[in-house]
């Protein structure tokens, strides 16, 4: 070995080698930056495009504001088009803000991936979209603002903000911001009697928070298609052991309990919710951290038990429906009781708070920019987009209609 | 006996004070210009190290001094500065090898004192992680048993060594006493090359593929087996165990090879009793390398294991596999806190001492094969 690497060092200097790999190297990152060029010249016109077509504008979030309150002294119809501001929690921070990332860029139907639809692909919902419209004017038109028919200048700006319930509650009651997100009813957050919260705010729920139980395919093709409460305590504590000894089940097969990480907010959560204490004692086979690996393993073993985000179900991945005291929380999102409702146990609402205010129309508790944002998220389209795609619980049929009924009054 | 002690003593004393001799030499024969430097450089280093420590926001100062005496050193003093320069970073790489083992000792104490246990009258601390079996870090009682884990990595260092030994060592002594030059010249890089590929890769593998086969073939309930994980982490280990014990083979002199063929022996003959046993030394710390490997390994364990602590039922079924002290601190690292954080810096602590254990043994059995054989081999 030792002769070979002096033949090879003969041959080849480490100089030579050292040279030859730095212009391999120097050419190689010449390469990708290239490459990544021409890719964001083909693909991301939105951003650096359409603030170029623009003209007058400079750069960044600060002209758009700009903009925006220019705008409102010309806008017509009598529509307040300043920025939209909003700001709170965390865990309603990634529903906001892609929401307001895709208002702000107002993709054109033609888009296919965040609006619209071509014949590569359309967006979810959109079947009961179909419109010629951009995105953010097509749901402030509904509202009575002004479309501008331009990519990157929805009819008003949105911005979220990022920081904490109680301070997004409280930011939105002392007028600082339009929308306060958050995780937690603001009674909770503010330490509220319900009369104040009804006399001064409105509760938006956009979706929900909350892990569904989930069984492999052969549970569910043996029948298991509802546990009660109590039943899936009785899985998740240790006292069964295989599938045949729970009432009305006739399939014998071992039960593989999948539990989640010792600790973490998903494991208190469920102990809290399901076992009834936030140090209540469980017994599971296996414990993992991560929704694909949870989804990983109900899929490829046989007589599994889980719990965990909705977006990571599938065909081998099924919600089974579960009875609480008598009443049924099925999975279908038609059904009269589902388990993507305010009430299922497992499940709490996120908030966006608005205030209300004498100069809201008939003295409300949205104004029109308010009601326009949140309309987008009470669709097939925002619930896909916005809520079950970053792993929340989308709200079922009954909800969205209710919630959106609210909203009819404000349209135009 | 005293003999020898006395001996041993003076021969001591002798090299301290040929020490002595030598630094009173060097300093002697060092302009005072440099040997100011060398303070310098020394003192600022140590203090900007002090510093560090302190969170204060004055290090730049001290350090700032070592880079420009440094740099002066280095134009005027080269040969002087460079040894006080190598001589630091030996030092700073010991005292950060310290500082580590003071950190994850300081780190365990809190729940090395709560899980204290009596025995006969007198608590020691620490002990009952090592009595009671039971970890549970939410519901009460709450106890960080050591035990589970201790188990689950006894279990796939032995699988894995009685995959990667026997494997490891014939394929070692096929490369090096019976292959043609051309195969050894290919394979032995490709087993080198084997080595690099990441752990993950082959966690991922038996994430998929091996354990739900395994769960269906043997029937169990989930997946996740210490079987399979030794093997993995076996075949992981593979590529060190071949590389280092073949080269411990290829460095035994060809002329005790020939000495014994000349008295008559066949070629496997002198294989076993005179190559293997030569080169003894250098195929068990071939052997142990392969088992500190198995022992730290961390990625496929955590992934393919199944995360919740506790003892296999019986102790030595390897059907189901719960955690090990690696992957207990990989998959708990994340979420924990507390108690259970400083638990996790017991598993370390534990992994430490092993290690610590095995490398300690490693150098005993080479010295004494040097001994034994007399001189290098």
């Amino acid at each position: 070995m030792t002769q070979d690497s002096a033949r090879l060092s003969d041959r080849v200097s480490r100089r030579k080698f050292l040279s030859t790999t730095a212009v391999l190297g120097a050419a190689g990152l010449a390469g990708c930056g290239g490459s990544s060029d021409g890719g964001s010249d083909g693909s991301s016109d939105r951003g650096s495009d359409g603030s170029a077509s623009d003209g007058s504008s400079g750069d960044g979030s600060s002209d758009g504001s700009q903009a925006a309150e220019g705008d409102t002294e010309t806008a017509t119809g009598g529509s307040d088009t300043s920025l939209l501001t909003a700001e709170g929690s965390s865990t309603v921070y990634p529903i906001s803000n892609k929401g307001s990332s895709y208002w702000n860029s107002n993709a054109p139907p033609s888009d296919g991936e965040y609006w619209g639809s071509n014949e590569e692909s359309s967006v979810p919902g959109w079947d009961e979209i179909e419109t010629d419209m951009l995105l953010a004017d097509y749901f402030a038109s509904q509202f009575g603002f002004e479309p501008t028919e331009q990519r990157s200048q929805a009819p008003f700006q949105t911005t979220i903000g990022l920081s904490h319930s109680g301070t997004g509650c409280q930011a939105v009651v002392d007028g600082l911001v339009d929308i306060g997100n958050s995780s937690g009813p603001i009674t909770a957050e503010l330490g509220w009697s319900e009369e104040k919260r009804d006399d001064t705010v409105v509760d938006n729920v956009v979706g929900r928070d909350g892990q569904p139980v989930v069984v492999s395919k052969d549970v569910s093709n043996a029948g298991v298609s509802q546990l009660s409460g109590d039943q899936i305590r009785q899985i998740f504590q240790g006292e069964v052991d295989n599938w045949n000894e729970l009432d009305g089940v006739d399939y014998d097969k071992e039960i593989y309990v999948i539990g989640r990480a010792e600790g973490s907010g998903t494991d208190t959560s469920f102990r809290l919710n399901m076992l009834g204490d936030a140090d209540a004692s469980m017994e599971v086979d296996t414990r993992q951290g991560q929704n694909q690996q949870v989804a990983q393993l109900v899929s490829q073993n046989e007589g599994a038990i889980a719990y965990m985000a909705l977006a990571f179900t599938s065909d081998q991945v099924l919600p089974i429906a579960i009875d609480f005291e008598g009443t049924l929380y099925e999975p279908d999102p038609d059904a009269e009781h589902t388990i993507f409702d305010s009430d299922y146990p497992l499940n709490r609402d996120l908030h966006m708070y608005t205030l209300i205010e004498e100069d809201n129309p008939d003295g409300g508790g949205r104004d029109r920019r308010e009601a326009a944002f949140m309309n987008m998220f009470l669709t097939q389209f925002g619930q896909t987009v916005f809520v079950e795609q970053n792993n929340y619980i989308p709200l079922p049929t009954s909800d969205l209609e209710e919630f959106r009924s609210r909203l009819e009054p404000l349209k135009e | 006996m005293p003999t020898v002690t006395d001996g041993e003593r003076t021969g001591l004393q002798t090299r301290a004070r040929r020490q002595a001799e030598r630094f009173r030499d060097f300093v002697d024969d060092t302009s005072p210009e440099a040997l100011v430097t060398m303070t310098v450089i020394a003192v600022s280093l140590l203090a900007a190290f002090v510093g560090f420590l302190l969170v204060s926001s004055l290090t730049v100062v001290p350090f700032a001094v070592f880079l420009l005496a440094s740099g002066y050193g280095w134009f005027r003093h080269q040969e002087e500065t460079a040894l006080i320069l190598t001589l630091t970073t030996t030092v700073s790489t010991l005292l950060i090898l310290g500082l580590i083992i003071v950190f994850i000792f300081r780190e365990s104490i809190p729940v090395v004192q709560y899980e204290s246990a009596t025995v006969f009258g007198v608590s020691v601390p620490g002990l009952r992680m090592f009595v009671e079996t039971r970890w549970d870090a939410v519901a009460s009682p709450v106890r960080y048993s050591m035990v589970p884990m201790i188990h689950g990595t006894v279990m796939v260092t032995v699988i894995a060594t009685a995959v990667a030994a026997p494997l490891g060592v014939s394929a070692a002594l096929f490369l090096s006493e019976i292959a043609p030059d051309v195969v050894r010249e290919v394979v032995k890089p490709g087993v080198e090359i084997l080595a690099g590929i990441p752990s993950i890769v082959y966690g991922f593998i038996g994430f998929t593929v091996l354990s739900p086969w395994a769960s269906d073939q043997f029937d169990l309930s989930g997946q996740g087996t210490y079987l399979f994980v030794g093997v993995v982490v076996g075949l992981m280990a593979l590529p060190t165990v071949v590389s280092v014990a073949e080269d411990a083979l290829s460095s035994v002199p060809e002329s005790m090879k020939s000495g014994s063929l000349a008295v008559g022996t066949t070629d496997w003959q002198t294989m076993t009793s005179i190559t293997l046993p030569a080169a003894f030394s250098g195929v068990s710390a071939a052997v142990l390398l392969g088992v500190g490997r198995a022992i730290g390994e961390t990625m496929a364990a955590t992934v393919m294991l199944r995360g919740v602590p506790r003892l296999t039922e019986p102790l030595m079924n390897v059907f189901y596999g719960q955690e090990t002290l690696t992957s207990l601190i990989a998959r708990n690292y994340g979420e924990a806190d507390g108690l259970q954080l400083d638990a996790l810096f017991v598993a370390g602590v534990i992994l430490f001492v092993t290690v610590l254990g095995i490398s300690i043994g490693a150098q005993y059995i080479e010295w004494r094969m040097r001994r034994k054989l007399g001189g290098e081999v």
